[in-house]
């Protein structure tokens, strides 16, 4: 039995684990599993065209997972367990096979971690914004003295009636404000310098999934407060990595 | 080397890399490279040694190119070991890209007596020991377990792209490299 053509291995995987991720990876344990099982006769064939169905199986966990291209994720993975699955056959006791199930699982974050193309765009309206704001900031402070002397903005009611205005804003106004903007954007800009193992948007409720996929895993800004919220939940939930281990130590 | 023993192992380069080596008879060789099959056989006593030279020189001219590179281009082991599936990246998705000699060979020859799998799964560990030397130089403490993830990174990503030309697997294993590298403990 060629192991990469047998339908076994598809139910074997398939059984292996609750999540898409989990089955692909599960490919790696079992082909280790089966290369050490006795009375086992070791048949592979290094040609993927004859694995089209154990591909076909990995393309559909790559769909399931949001694999940006889940075909060539799928094929790369399986030329990987191929590969390995050789090399420990070559040389028993060489590990390929774990090695192999950690290049996969970085392949799959490859492909699932988001780029964050917005954000370009974000932080050069943000320069825009800031310069605009600069610009009224410093027409104000050239302006406002001439209006205190004339005290045509400052009457007791004006202030009234403008507090008045302010809180029935507060309270129908959903828009987010420039400090939550820059909030959310510094957010992103950091998760944007580590390594971040996002939460699998299937385990997300459908409430929220949208949200979650175009505000944290998109990495764009939130329309209104409510969204913000909602948002911010599932940002504390992305676990990221920062550490550059290997630039900490090196030496020039 | 005289010219006309270059020509033919260039040729024979070519005609290997894009037509596969068993399906390029010694015939097609000689009459692609102007000359005659006495004198292929006057430089090369077979085809199979035929086959081992160029997969030697391909090799040779591939770590030559990359050490050339990270040697020029890279400040320091880290930085080194960084670049290294930038330029494997650029040099895979050049439109002149046509092939790893070694890769090929290998699905060609699956046989592990056969005098080419053999060197050309000699050449693949050379060269995933040359990656455990950058990380062993980078200070990473299981150089040899990063060495293997990687290599099998790349390869898996060139036979993608051999199979089918711009599919963008090397793209992607160049960003898995990084996680792997970035993830790697020190000493």
């Amino acid at each position: 039995m060629d192991i990469f053509k047998s339908q076994w291995l598809i139910k074997m995987l398939e059984k292996s684990s609750n999540t898409p991720q989990g089955r692909i990876l599960s490919l790696f344990d079992i082909l280790d599993d089966w290369l050490t099982a006795p009375s086992i006769h070791v048949k592979i064939t290094p040609d993927t065209a004859h694995n089209q169905q154990l591909i076909s199986y990995c393309t559909e966990q790559a769909l399931a997972l949001g694999a940006s291209h889940p075909s060539m994720l799928a094929e790369h993975i399986v030329l990987i367990a191929l590969n390995a699955a050789q090399q420990e056959i070559n040389n028993p006791g060489s590990r390929s096979l774990g090695h192999a199930k950690k290049a996969a699982n970085a392949l799959i974050l490859a492909q699932t971690q988001k780029e964050w193309p917005l954000l370009k765009a974000v932080n050069y309206k943000f320069s825009v914004y800031g310069v605009a704001a600069s610009l009224v900031l410093l027409i104000g402070i050239m302006v406002l003295p001439s209006l205190i002397e004339n005290n045509s903005l400052f009457s007791s009611q004006a202030t009234a009636s403008k507090n008045d205005n302010t809180k029935l804003a507060l309270l129908n106004n959903t828009n987010l404000s420039a400090q939550d903007a820059s909030t959310m954007y510094a957010k992103y800009e950091q998760m944007r310098n580590g390594t971040c193992q996002f939460p699998e948007a299937l385990q997300i409720p459908d409430k929220d999934r949208a949200i979650y996929l175009e505000n944290v895993v998109g990495g764009k800004l939130p329309t209104n407060l409510n969204d913000l919220a909602i948002a911010n939940i599932y940002l504390e939930k992305v676990r990221c990595n920062f550490t550059p281990m290997l630039m900490a130590h090196s030496t020039s | 080397m005289s010219i006309l023993r270059e020509k033919i192992l260039a040729t024979a380069t070519t005609l290997f890399q894009t037509q596969g080596i068993n399906s390029t008879g010694v015939d097609t060789i000689v009459e692609v490279a102007g000359t005659t099959k006495m004198t292929l056989y006057k430089y090369f006593r077979s085809k199979e040694l035929l086959i081992l030279e160029v997969l030697t020189h391909s090799h040779q001219d591939f770590q030559k190119w990359l050490n050339d590179k990270l040697n020029s281009q890279a400040k320091n082991p880290s930085d080194k070991i960084q670049k290294l599936f930038d330029f494997i990246e650029e040099w895979v998705t050049s439109p002149d890209f046509i092939g790893m000699g070694f890769i090929k060979a290998s699905a060609e020859f699956p046989n592990e007596d056969n005098p080419v799998h053999q060197l050309s799964s000699e050449q693949s560990r050379q060269f995933r020991q040359y990656i455990s030397s950058l990380a062993s130089e980078a200070n990473v403490q299981d150089a040899d377990g990063l060495a293997l993830q990687l290599s099998l990174l790349f390869e898996g990503a060139v036979q993608a792209e051999q199979m089918k030309r711009g599919s963008g697997a090397m793209t992607y294993a160049k960003k898995a490299a990084k996680i792997l590298i970035d993830g790697a403990p020190t000493k």
